[in-house]
């Protein structure tokens, strides 16, 4: 028997609400957000807020082609990025190789868990100030402040992921002549490619929060200087236009890795 | 393609669990040899240490007493299949890859091992299915690959660990009559461990009873369909496998019974 596809009418009606339903929703969405700014606009307008400290979508639209122009914020926006980028790459290594570790000698896993539990539930903007003493202010710092906030969760994570894999499997491997290294390059890594996705999705974006706090205290460029600087001299437009811009970056990262996630998940079914 | 050699043989061999909560002693007392060439089943009550047995003549574990003896006439130990219960085919890799598995492992990427592959998939009609991926297949066609995959080593002796035993019955029925007809074919020795009586009397030419835990060899049975001119393709509608059937039946009754 082969199920029958948009060959009747009720089936037909169906498949026309549900596309008619999933449009509706879409422009409800864009409804929102036009509404909203359109709101904001006015209400600035005619001045029923003050648009010094609430600022407008003209003021943030006007500053952003002005800063555009003179490149100074693509600067700003591309430092950020690099920042991010480059704590997002170290979390992810530095993680892969401990977690790796942690499987290959089960009892240094278990030695250093709970200390990595605790620094994992300690609110990680709390170590910022004491990175900017030892090392300064600039980039390094702002990199591993970006580094902090992620890290020990990512490395619990992948090493629970790894420690998770079914012994049968593990078996397997050692029934075709398999040793250790075999165990982990050929099932354990693998296997565990999804949940790894996964876990950069969530970092990439930890990786921008900690470097926004690590810009916000140490840095002298980036959006969270922007940020920052804006809000001490009052210039609330360049602060409001930094959070768009980074709610645009995140959605960006965070859209490119749920693609990434589908490809792979495509593959390892 | 029996003779009448002892290939593997096992003297008094025990094996114990160590546990936080405790020893627990699995098997007390394996006595038995498999000869080349032979299909040996493993029965006996849930919960005694069949595939303990096979994992102690695989070498994935060391028995805390007594020997395992393999006779072979080349001066290297016998290579070694092992089946597991769950076909655990790779799921990111597609079903000729997960093939190669064993090969990669060992390095042994030879032409002539693909070749055997090819042959293998070829001769057991799955060479349509090479480039699938695992999720697509049936369950039987996943537990055959699986054989092939054990089988590109080539293995000397072939271990069984209830591998049919996740599968629907119909599906049970086929799939362990298809593997029954791989090894016999590729002239292999098998030894099966299952809780399913029938199927241990409709592919073993010996069935070995185990007691409860810990467990001893409670009887050794000879199955005898060919001298009484009975083809393996149709014992399970004869009256013998009926009568073999009842009597390993008994025995386990009888041991589940016995405290």
């Amino acid at each position: 028997m082969k199920t029958q596809i948009n060959s009747s009418d009720g089936q037909r009606n169906y498949m026309r609400k549900a596309k008619l339903h999933k449009l509706l929703i879409f422009w409800c969405r864009i409804l929102v957000f036009a509404g909203f700014l359109a709101l904001w606009q006015t209400a600035a307008s005619f001045k029923w807020i003050d648009s010094f400290y609430f600022s407008s979508p003209l003021a943030i639209a006007k500053l952003f082609v002005h800063d555009i122009r003179d490149m100074s914020l693509l600067r700003h926006i591309g430092i950020t990025l690099l920042e991010s980028g480059l704590s997002f790459l170290l979390i992810i290594v530095f993680s892969v190789i401990t977690a790796t570790f942690f499987w290959f000698y089960p009892s240094l896993g278990k030695m250093l868990e709970p200390f990595l539990i605790v620094l994992n539930s300690l609110p990680k903007s709390a170590l910022a100030p004491l990175i900017i003493v030892w090392l300064g202010t600039g980039p390094r710092t702002i990199i591993l402040c970006g580094m902090s906030v992620g890290i020990f969760g990512c490395i619990l994570n992948l090493y629970q992921a790894f420690e998770q894999t079914d012994p049968e499997r593990l078996k397997l491997i050692e029934t075709l002549g398999g040793n250790k290294l075999q165990k982990f390059t050929k099932i354990v890594f693998p296997q565990n490619i999804p949940t790894f996705i996964s876990i950069a999705k969530v970092n990439i974006g930890l990786a921008l929060v900690g470097v926004i706090i690590g810009e916000f205290l140490a840095g002298r460029q980036g959006l969270g200087y922007l940020i920052i600087y804006g809000s001490q001299v009052f210039k609330l437009d360049m602060v409001i236009l930094s959070i768009v811009i980074l709610c645009a970056i995140a959605m960006l990262l965070y859209g490119m890795l749920n693609l990434l996630n589908k490809k792979i998940i495509a593959l390892w079914q | 393609m029996k003779s009448e050699k002892p290939f593997v043989r096992l003297d008094h061999v025990k094996f114990s669990y160590y546990s936080s909560r405790g020893e627990v002693e699995a098997l007390k007392d394996i006595d038995f040899s498999v000869e080349k060439g032979s299909f040996v089943a493993i029965v006996g009550p849930s919960g005694c240490g069949k595939s303990t047995i096979l994992s102690i003549i695989s070498g994935l574990l060391k028995p805390t007493g007594g020997y395992i003896t393999f006779y072979s006439e080349e001066f290297a130990p016998p290579k070694i299949g092992y089946m597991l219960q769950h076909d655990h085919l790779l799921e990111w890799r597609d079903v000729y890859q997960n093939i190669l598995l064993g090969l990669e492992i060992r390095k042994l990427k030879t032409p002539q091992n693909l070749e055997l592959i090819d042959n293998l998939l070829e001769k057991y009609k799955l060479a349509n299915v090479k480039h699938q991926k695992p999720s697509a297949l049936s369950g039987g066609m996943r537990q055959r690959i699986a054989l092939i995959r054990t089988l590109a080593l080539r293995p000397d002796l072939l271990l069984l660990d209830e591998p049919f035993s996740a599968l629907d019955y119909q599906t049970r029925l086929s799939v362990s009559k298809d593997v029954y007809d791989i090894i016999k074919s590729e002239e292999k020795t098998a030894i099966l461990v299952t809780h399913d009586i029938s199927e241990a009397v409709a592919m073993a030419d010996t069935v070995i009873l185990l007691t409860k835990p810990p467990c001893r060899v409670k009887d050794i049975i000879p199955i005898e369909f060919e001298k009484h001119g009975i083809s393996r393709d149709e014992v399970r509608n004869s009256k013998l496998f009926q009568q073999y059937f009842d009597e390993i039946w008994r025995e386990l009754q009888n041991e589940n019974t016995n405290q």
